[in-house]
This record gives C-alpha cells, sequence and structure tokens, in this order.
C-alpha cells in the first residue's frame, strides 16, 4: 500500500499508514479481552502513540489562545470580580418577588419574569469592601471560617479554606449548633484552654440554612459576611453581598475573590515580620558591635584611682 | 582600700537589673487575679504545695464566662485540622485524605492510559473482592459514630479505590499498586480472609491408590463414600474372538472394539440390589453416574447412618456427586446445573403448638 507522506516545512513528518494502523489495532483490541501484561502494554502503547499522533497533529490546527478550562471557576479564581463574571454567573437571579424581603429593597434592580434581579452595581463595591475585611483579620493573624452546607458548594469551602492555610476553616455539611456556644462541652477543657476556639471571622455562602451559624456568631461577637439573596434581610450579617445564593457559579467568584483577599492579607503579615526581623537582627548587630568595640577600649582610669593618697 | 573602692564604683556602673526585651509588662494591681487559696495558706511565696492547690482549683472550676480573656488569647495555637468547626474533625480529615488519594491515582493512571479504561478491559480485570470493617470497627478509627450514611460514603470512596488498586495490579504497576494497598489495608477488616473463605469448597485429594473420599448428608442421614476407577479388563471382549471370519464376511469394516466396564457399588457392605429393594432409591443413587456418563467407571464403596431409606439414599447420591467432580472436575458444570452437588436443605418440619403436625390444622369447629 503506498504511503502518502507529508512534505512540510517542518522535520516532523506523518504517514497516513500510520493512522491507518493504530485505528486498525484499536479496533482489533475492542474485541479481544486483555490476558496477559503484555496486552495491557500492547493496550496502552496504542493509547500511547493515538494521543502522540493527535499531538502533534493539533499543531496544524487553530491556534488556541486562552486555556480556560471549565473546572476554573473553582480551582483558578479570579482576584477580583468583573461586572461580566458575575452576570455570567447568574449573581443577579434573586428570589421570586414575591417573597422579597423589604429590607433588600436598597440592592434590588427590579422584577423580571417574577422574580426580582439583583443590581450587581451595589454587589462589586460590597463584595469589594468584604475582601477588604478578610485581608485585615488574615493580616492579624484571625481565624476565618468558610460555611457552605450544600452538596455543589461544599469543595468551593474547601478550597477557600485551604488558600488560607492555617488560618482558614470550613464547615460543609452541617453546622453543629452549640459550635460557639457550649464549646465547653463541644470541644473539651483542654482543647478550650489550649486552642483558640472562637473564630475572628465567619463567612456563609448560604445563610437562610445556617441560621444557627449566624445567631451563635452573633452572641459570641464574631463578624460575619454572607452571599445574601433577595429573600433574607441584609441585616442579619455585618457584610452582606447581594447575590445569587443558589448559583455555585457565583459562590466560585465570590469565596475565590475573599479567599485570594485573605491569602494576600497573610503574605502581607509574613512580608511584615520578616521586614521587622530583620530590622532586629540589625539592631542587635549593631548592639553586639558596640559591645565588641567597648570592650576592646582601654580601661578608663577613674578620678579616684588618679590620686595616689 | 583601693581596691574595695573599685569593686565598689564597678558595682555601681553595672546596672542592677537587667532591661531585656522578654519582661513581662506591667500589669495592674486590680487586674490581677488572687485566689482564696494563697491567703488561707498565709504563703508569701508560691512553693509547690499551694501551686498543686491552685491547680487543682482551676481545673475543678468552670469558665462558663465567655468574656474571659483567656478563651481567646491570642497567645493561643490555632487549631490543628482544617475540619475543626465541623465538630468531627478525624471524619472529615479522614474523608479528604481518601478524596485526595483517589484524584491523585487517578491522575496517575490516566497519564499511564489506563483510564477511561473501555468495557472490554474492565472485564479482564482481575476480581480483588474485599471486605471493610464493619461500621463498629470504623467508629474508633474515625472517632465519631458511623451511622449509615456515613460509612456508605466512607465505603463508596474505598469501592473506588479498590477498582484502582485492580488496574494497577492487573495492568502491572507494582508501585502504584503498593501505594494504594497501604491505604486500603487501613480500613480492611481483619476477617477478610475468614469471610472470602466461607463458602469455598476444599478440593477434595485422591488418595496414593487413587480413590476419593466423600460426604454426603441428606435430612438425617449421613454416607462416607470411597470411589476408585474401575480397571479396565486386560482382555477386551470381542478381541480374540473373530466372528466375522468364521462367517467368511472379514471384508466388511470392523466396528472398533468397546472397552465395557461393570461398576459395583457397596453400601454398608451389601449390594445396591440388595440395600435398597426399591427401585427409586436405587436410581435416585445411580443419577450422578448418569447425568456425568460415568455410568460403569467407579467402584463405590459406601458407609452410611442415620434416618430413613429416602435419606440414605439422597445421602449417598451426594457423596458420588461430589466424588466424580474429585474424579472429573469438568463434570463440575452439569453436576451442577443438576443440583447434584447441592447438599438438599430440607429437613423434617417441626411441629407447632395449636397445629395437629408441622402443617396440618384441627378441624375447624364453627362453635
Amino acid at each position: 500500500m503506498h504511503s502518502l507522506r507529508l512534505r512540510l516545512s517542518n522535520p516532523v513528518r506523518f504517514s497516513f499508514k500510520f493512522c491507518k494502523n493504530c485505528t486498525r489495532q484499536l479496533s482489533q483490541q475492542a474485541q479481544g479481552p486483555l490476558e496477559t501484561e503484555n496486552d495491557w502494554t500492547d493496550f496502552q502503547q496504542t493509547r500511547t502513540s493515538l494521543k502522540t499522533l493527535m499531538d502533534a497533529m493539533s499543531q496544524y490546527g487553530s491556534t488556541q489562545t486562552s486555556q480556560w478550562s471549565l473546572r476554573d471557576s473553582l480551582h483558578r479564581p479570579t482576584k477580583d470580580a468583573t461586572l461580566s463574571a458575575l452576570l455570567a454567573s447568574g449573581a443577579h437571579f434573586g428570589h421570586a418577588s414575591s417573597r422579597m424581603n423589604p429590607n433588600f429593597l436598597p440592592y434590588a434592580y427590579g422584577t423580571r419574569a417574577g422574580i426580582t434581579l439583583i443590581d450587581l452595581d451595589h454587589t462589586l463595591p460590597l463584595l469589594r469592601r468584604a475582601a477588604k475585611v478578610v485581608r485585615a483579620v488574615a493580616a492579624n493573624d484571625g481565624q476565618i471560617v468558610f460555611i457552605g452546607t450544600r452538596a455543589d458548594i461544599r469543595p468551593v469551602v474547601q478550597k477557600a479554606a485551604q488558600r488560607l492555610g492555617t488560618q482558614g476553616f470550613h464547615v460543609g455539611d452541617r453546622w453543629l449548633p452549640g459550635t460557639l456556644t457550649n464549646k465547653w462541652q463541644m470541644f473539651g477543657h483542654e482543647t478550650v484552654r489550649s486552642k483558640r476556639i472562637v473564630p475572628d471571622l465567619v463567612i456563609l455562602l448560604n445563610p437562610i440554612q445556617n441560621m444557627n451559624a449566624i445567631q451563635e456568631c452573633a452572641l459570641s461577637n464574631v463578624p460575619t459576611i454572607a452571599i445574601v439573596d433577595s429573600n433574607v434581610d441584609p441585616r442579619i450579617v455585618m457584610y452582606p453581598i447581594p447575590a445569587n445564593d443558589e448559583s455555585p457559579r457565583t459562590a466560585e467568584i465570590i469565596a475565590g475573590v475573599l479567599s485570594i483577599a485573605g491569602r494576600e492579607g497573610i503574605a502581607i503579615r509574613e512580608a511584615e515580620t520578616q521586614r521587622m526581623r530583620m530590622a532586629v537582627d540589625s539592631a542587635w548587630e549593631d548592639f553586639n558591635k558596640m559591645q565588641v568595640m567597648q570592650d576592646t577600649r582601654q580601661p578608663q582610669r577613674s578620678d579616684a584611682e588618679a590620686f595616689d593618697y | 582600700m583601693n581596691v574595695l573602692r573599685s569593686q565598689a564604683f564597678s558595682v555601681l556602673r553595672r546596672p542592677l537589673c537587667r532591661r531585656l526585651a522578654t519582661t513581662r509588662p506591667f500589669v495592674p494591681p486590680a487586674q490581677l487575679v488572687f485566689h482564696d487559696t494563697l491567703f488561707a495558706a498565709g504563703a508569701k511565696e508560691l512553693d509547690d504545695n499551694t501551686v498543686d492547690a491552685l491547680e487543682a482549683e482551676t481545673n475543678e472550676r468552670e469558665f462558663e464566662d465567655d468574656d474571659f480573656d483567656a478563651n481567646n488569647s491570642q497567645d493561643k495555637a490555632h487549631p490543628d485540622s482544617l475540619n475543626f468547626y465541623t465538630g468531627r474533625s478525624s471524619y472529615y480529615d479522614n474523608i479528604v485524605e481518601l478524596q485526595n488519594a483517589i484524584s491523585r491515582t487517578r491522575g496517575t493512571l490516566q497519564r499511564l492510559h489506563l483510564l477511561p479504561l473501555p468495557e472490554f478491559a474492565w472485564k479482564s480485570l482481575k476480581p480483588m473482592p474485599t471486605v471493610w470493617k464493619t461500621p463498629e470497627e470504623m467508629t474508633t478509627d474515625f472517632e465519631t459514630a458511623m451511622t449509615i450514611s456515613r460509612y456508605r460514603k466512607v465505603t463508596a470512596l474505598l469501592n473506588e479505590l479498590n477498582e484502582y488498586l485492580r488496574i494497577a495490579t492487573t495492568a502491572g504497576y507494582a508501585d502504584v499498586a503498593e501505594r494504594i494497598g497501604s491505604i486500603i489495608s487501613i480500613f480492611e477488616s481483619g476477617k477478610k480472609e475468614a469471610f472470602l473463605a466461607r463458602g469455598v469448597r476444599k478440593p477434595v485429594q485422591l488418595d496414593q491408590y487413587g480413590r476419593s473420599y466423600t460426604f454426603g448428608k441428606r435430612k438425617t442421614s449421613a454416607a462416607r463414600v470411597w470411589m476408585i476407577p474401575v480397571k479396565p479388563p486386560s482382555r477386551q471382549l470381542g478381541s480374540d474372538v473373530n466372528v466375522e471370519e468364521a462367517f467368511g464376511l472379514s471384508d466388511k469394516p470392523r466396528r472398533p472394539p468397546v472397552n465395557v466396564t461393570v461398576s459395583t457399588i457397596l453400601i454398608n457392605n451389601l449390594p445396591i440390589a440388595e440395600y435398597f429393594p426399591q427401585p427409586v432409591d436405587r436410581e435416585r443413587i445411580v443419577r450422578p453416574l448418569k447425568i456425568a456418563g460415568v455410568l460403569g467407571k467407579y467402584n463405590v464403596f459406601t458407609i452410611v447412618r442415620g434416618g430413613g431409606t429416602t435419606g440414605q439414599s439422597g445421602a449417598v447420591a451426594h457423596g458420588i456427586a461430589k466424588g466424580i467432580f474429585a474424579h472429573e472436575p469438568e463434570t463440575g458444570a452439569i453436576l451442577k446445573r443438576a443440583k447434584l452437588l447441592r447438599r438438599d436443605p430440607r429437613m423434617v418440619e417441626r411441629k407447632k403448638t395449636g397445629l395437629a403436625k408441622a402443617r396440618k390444622r384441627y378441624t375447624w369447629v364453627k362453635r
């Protein structure tokens, strides 16, 4: 069989016979079961060769400039939320207008199709304000807890807490009532004495399902940030962020912005500590040098010794 | 005198107390915590006894006041676990570890082109049955009561890891398999071997003379069965007599001589016809030999005890079927399909109170 050879400018050359062999092997393999280890190795080889072929051929296709992946909003969130990103995630969809909380009116844009639309022009500055709070708390070695008790936002709070290192915590399943108000019984005397129990900031991604947590934070004087939807009174938390609480993409964007702000705060603290340490070290060095100089100087004769009585 | 003076002056030159950065800050007396124990003891300084008494008193007292300063001092450490505020940090930590292990293994297998696996490859994987720990055993591992939903969540993750282990072992990647195995072994039941060995029959060994020794049971009868292949006669039937030649028909093609053997069945040292006069019982005993197609191939010696005719003949048949399987494993499929290898579980049903027999009711009386 005559094999076609592509004459190309770059040194890599292909033959379509190679493609045919791959597909033939694949189709043959589709029938037979894999018995020995050699069968498995052949199976892997075929797949590897096909992948190599696809990778090599893909350079002759269109050039993909954007490397966007569907899971990027969870694993690689952006530092700042943009209006278009929030709109794309559906952050502006509220709940039914009949269920709208009257205290939510300042953040409502209007009604369409029976639902309240949330004004994202209010959302963005409030989100930035919340981010500032998170950054400041993290920079002062504060403990931040992310609460998101639905299955679709469980990985979101986990990732957000991981970004804050030792200062980040998350609750993905039910918040047990009494975590803060009944901490002696819940965690035991030893833990309460040795560890910091009351957090310095609590961020809720679904506040309606976690009213217990909000109540406990209020009783324990813990500042709270939450995504408030149109059926929620924004005054239940200190820093409300009006947005759709049912959309996982919105939760990813908001939790991403807040956790990245927290990470920045930790970095600021680390840089500050480093700077102070270096300043102290240099001060000690100077002090030691001075001591050495004093020690090596000739001892001064006191006036009392000058006169020999 | 000069020496004394110089010493005095040098003492005055040195600072009386060292001012270091680690000195404690000044605390106003109003904020100092005084204990009754200290005054009661009348101690001017803290000695060991007073300190112990103070500690005991502090430990006993319940600090219920949330405004108590030591509750949230900045000197205290952060909690260790990311899942601290769930109240079940050990459980969630383990779940997260398992999920991480699964995603890492999935990535490795994808890079090795072993995932996603097509249907025919799934069927080719080595079976690796595992037995996980019971919920009670897992309670100690996870430090939380293992409810059914939590147990199911954990076992779902473990089953997925086990699938990856199967793929890695079958494809021959021992290091990957070892790493997965080390995680899985933590959650495997200690009684795994015993559990998997349940219902698995030990293969019957033939002794030095080629005899099989098997056991059969039915109702309350038990039979011990020895089977040995019949030695074919050295002289074949019809080999010395040439009938065709005698009649002058030697040009016809001769059929090959059939090697026919006859088996003897002895039950309690009596021939089968004597021990079981009823043909039903004899049929039952011979049925496994007929179905396997080895009717004249084996001599059978049986000792049977207990029960009556049906039970004893059924027990002998069960023993014979197992013996045939021991001599010729290829017959296993057909004997299984005929349900001859199965110990018949039907036993005499007990009599119940209020009934005449197991099922028979007394005559119904209207009044």
